[in-house]
Order: C-alpha cells, then structure tokens, then sequence
C-alpha cells in the first residue's frame, strides 16, 4: 500500500518538476528582453512582423471558416433543440462563443499552425548547429528567435480572437435573419449579454494563449540535442504541452472569474 | 609594462572528460594545454574521439571546461554572465564545425546578421562592407541563395564571411576545410589570416579539425596532432 501511495507520489514530483523547464525558460526569455542591443531592435522587429504575417495574417481565412462554422451550428443546434428560443440566441452566443469556444478553437488553430511550425523550426535550428553559430556570433538566440515569437504570438493570438468573435456574432445575425428571427433583436441580446469581464477576459486569454503558444512550442524546438530524430518528437511534445496548457487557462480563468 | 595579453590559451584541458571523447583509446588522462600568440596560425589536429572538436567551443565559452580553463584575451568567456559572453563573443571571429548558416537567410543575409544586430553600424556602411566581404570570398553571383541552394563550397565561403564581419582579430575556425578541395582550402586560409604583417598573419587564427590539406602545412606557424603530445606536456 505504502508502495503505491510512493509510486503516486514520485510520478506527481516528476510531472511538477517536469514544469520548471518551461517556467525557467520564460523567465530567461523575459529577463533577456532588457538586454537587447538597440540595432538588434530593428533586426527583432522585423522578424516580429514576419512572425505576425504568419501567425496572423495567414491565419485570417481558417479563423473566418471556423468561426462562421461555428456560429451556424450553434445556432441551428439551438433552434432544433430549445423550440422557440430564438429570441434568445444572441445570449446563447455570447455565453458559447465569446466565453468558451471563440477563444479555445482560436488557440487550437493558432497551435496547429503556428505552434507545430516554431517547434518544428526551432528544433531544425538546433540540430543544424545555428543556434551554437549564433551565441558563438554574440547573438542571443532570445532576442532573435524567442521573444520576437512570443510578442508574435501574443498579439496574434489576441488579434485573431477579437476576429473570431466579431465573425461569429456577425455571422449568427446574419443567420438569424435568414430563420425569420428579429435581427436587431438579437443585437440587442447580444448587447445585454456582453459586459465588462469579457473583454477583459478575452485579452487577457489572448495574452495567456499567446504567451504558452508561442514559449512552449520554443523551449521543446530549443531543448532538442540529439539529432532529426528527435524533431518529430519535440514537435508532438509542444503542441501537446501548449495544448493542454490552453484548456488548463481556461478551467483557472473561469474558476477564478466565475466563481 | 605589462605584456599583451595573449589571444587565446588553454590551460590544464582534460581533453579526455569532454563530452564524446577518450573512447576509441585515447588517453583519458591527457590534459591540454596550449597557447596561441598574436599573428600565430595554430591548428590543432584529432581524431573524432580526441575531443579537438571542442576546443573551439570551449574557446569561445560555448561549452564549461570540466577543469583546467580556456582564455581568451586573458578573459574566460564561460566564467561571464550571459550578456557579458555575447558582447564579448563578437570580438572573435568564428566559423562552427557545419557551417552553422541559418537556412531561412541568403547567403548574404547570414553574413549581414551580425553586423546588423550587433554593431551600430549605418545600414549603408553594412552594405559596403558585406559587398567587400562576398567581393573577397567570390559570392557575389551566389549572394541570393539560401544555404540549401548553395554548393558546400560557397557555404563554407560565406560561414567564413559570416565570422569575418566583424574584421575580428582572432578566429576560430571549426573544422574549416573538411570536404573542402586543397586549392579552395588554401584560399580560405589566406581570407582568414587576412594578408600578412611582420609577425606573421595580420589575425590570429586558431584552426580544428581531423586533417590539414597538404598545401596548407607550410602556411600555418605551428600544427599540433593531438595524441602524439604526451599526457600533459605543452603543445
């Protein structure tokens, strides 16, 4: 008995430890940031905006998909199953989308494209032996490679999710109208379901999402050392670590701001 | 008057206890030492298991010496703090075993990065002087490709660019020539050592790898094998 109560333990203290990598990680990363040289700003910047183009901009399309999709079958899940609901479906659709879904399925997206390509990226870096070349050049692969990522990301992730929510709604008014249902009284329910903690929770999950899409996937790309081999791997472990991490913020957002 | 600090040295190096090495019979007690003066080209020669391919990272700080120490300028480079080792790590010149280009940069971006992110340099006082280094190495027809595109010669040509950006006075160069033709090897050599002074090369240039090209010999002051020095002796 006492064996297996230590079996449990040592895997918990293993999976707890297992944390202080990344924790460590991001708080190199951050610290770092003071220490970037002025004309390493400029070089910084731009591969910011690449990142953004990326991350963002390339995203545009699979977010509008999504999110319309998204608002269609919720709102003929709704009007199928709650008969004569309709007029309250912008409520439905701020409490599914806004709260929970628009953010979480922006996170997901954002991880299957951008996550798996830093981890991917970084890890060919670091088998390569460019990120040796560059410390050995006076370049700290956080300024070039990480935080101009995870600023990319935040913003992105950010960025994206606002879009997603802003389609979504827009989209359901546009469906309702098409099921015979009063349009502006949709926005007005939507209107009323909305307060002050939404948006203040959207852009704080946009900052917390953005922030683990864009450190984990870079601290598994950057922990690589043996060879190829191990790409595939380190991919798998950041887009599962990052996964996991944004459901793990939703739960302790909505426990802190909701209880 | 003091004396010039040397520009590189290595003290008491237990050669055999660096990661990869003292298997396959190489002694793994030997300790090296080594110093390298001003306008020397020094090249220190090994087999894959005589730890010679980390001398350059430790050199450099890139890599904690298991004892002993690697100095350079009379400085250790691993012993500063992280912002300390950069800005000091861009004083020395330094090709990795590899090339170590970044594959998403043209040839001409690789050699650009350090000047850019590193120096104050005006944007047009970059471009002149990575023109003058693709002119010296003969990549200006290549400039535009990225590493994957460019022939292994023309990679090497710009990771040795890359390292002489800075118009550094010391150079590191990690197994520089392997794969390399005799004729192309020389060239770089001479492009590292950077013409010659009284004393020898106008750079100093601290050189790997497990072979030299014959024609090279008699262009390098000293070559040192790593196995024919006895256990502690200096080389």
């Amino acid at each position: 008995m006492l064996e297996f109560f230590a079996a449990i333990g040592r895997g918990t203290t293993r999976r707890f430890s297992a944390l202080g990598g990344p924790a460590r990680f991001a708080f190199e990363a951050v610290a770092a940031l003071p220490s970037l040289p002025g004309a390493g700003r400029r070089v910084a910047l731009r591969v910011l905006l690449n990142q953004l183009r990326f991350t963002a901009l390339q995203a545009v399309p699979l977010v509008v998909l999504l999110s319309a999709l998204l608002s269609f079958v919720v709102i003929q899940t709704t009007l199928q199953t709650f008969n004569g609901l309709n007029e309250f479906i912008g409520t439905v659709m701020v409490v599914t989308i806004v709260r929970l879904l628009g953010p979480l399925l922006t996170a997901l997206a954002v991880i299957g494209r951008s996550g798996t390509a830093i981890t991917a990226e970084l890890a060919t870096n670091t088998v390569m032996g460019e990120i040796r070349a560059l410390e050995g050049m006076g370049i700290d692969p956080y300024h070039y490679l990480v935080l101009p990522r995870l600023a990319g990301s935040v913003l992105s992730v950010t960025i994206l999710i606002v879009m997603f929510d802003v389609v979504s709604l827009s989209a359901g008014w546009l469906a309702t109208s098409v099921n015979q249902a009063s349009g502006g009284r949709y926005v007005t329910n939507v209107i009323a379901a909305l307060d002050t903690s939404d948006i203040v929770l959207t852009v704080a999950k946009g900052i917390l999402f953005g922030g683990v899409i864009g450190l984990l996937p870079c601290y598994h790309g950057l922990k690589v050392s043996r060879g190829p081999t191990e790409i595939p791997q380190a991919v798998t472990r950041g887009t599962v670590a990052a996964i996991a991490s944004v459901f793990i913020i939703t739960a302790l957002l909505m426990f802190l701001f909701r209880a | 008057m003091s004396a010039e600090p040397l520009p590189l040295v290595f003290e008491g190096i237990p050669l055999g206890l660096l990661p990869g090495a003292g298997r396959g019979g190489s002694d793994p007690h030997a300790v090296f030492s080594l110093e390298v003066r001003a306008h020397e080209t020094v090249v220190v020669l090994g087999d894959q298991t005589s730890g010679v391919d980390r001398l350059a990272a430790l050199a450099l700080g890139l890599d904690p010496a298991p004892a002993g120490r690697a100095l350079v300028w009379d400085t250790a480079i691993a012993a500063l703090s992280r912002v300390r080792q950069l800005a000091f790590r861009r004083r020395v010149g330094y090709l990795p075993a590899g090339d170590g280009l970044l594959q998403n940069l043209s040839l001409r971006d690789n050699i650009r990065l350090p000047l850019r992110f590193g120096s104050d340099f005006q944007p047009d006082d970059i471009e002149g002087r990575v023109n003058v280094i693709l002119a010296q190495l003969r990549l200006k027809a290549v400039a535009h490709f990225r590493p994957a595109a460019a022939t292994e010669e023309e990679r090497r040509r710009a990771a040795l660019g890359r390292a002489l950006a800075f118009d550094p006075e010391l150079v590191v160069l990690d197994q520089p020539f392997d794969g390399l033709a005799e004729r192309v090897a020389a060239e770089l050599l001479e492009v590292a050592r950077g013409g010659e002074v009284g004393e020898g090369g106008r750079r100093t240039v601290f050189i790997t790898g497990q072979d030299l090209p014959a024609m090279l010999r008699p262009r390098v002051e000293r070559l040192i094998r790593l196995g024919a020095v006895p256990a502690g002796a200096r080389a």
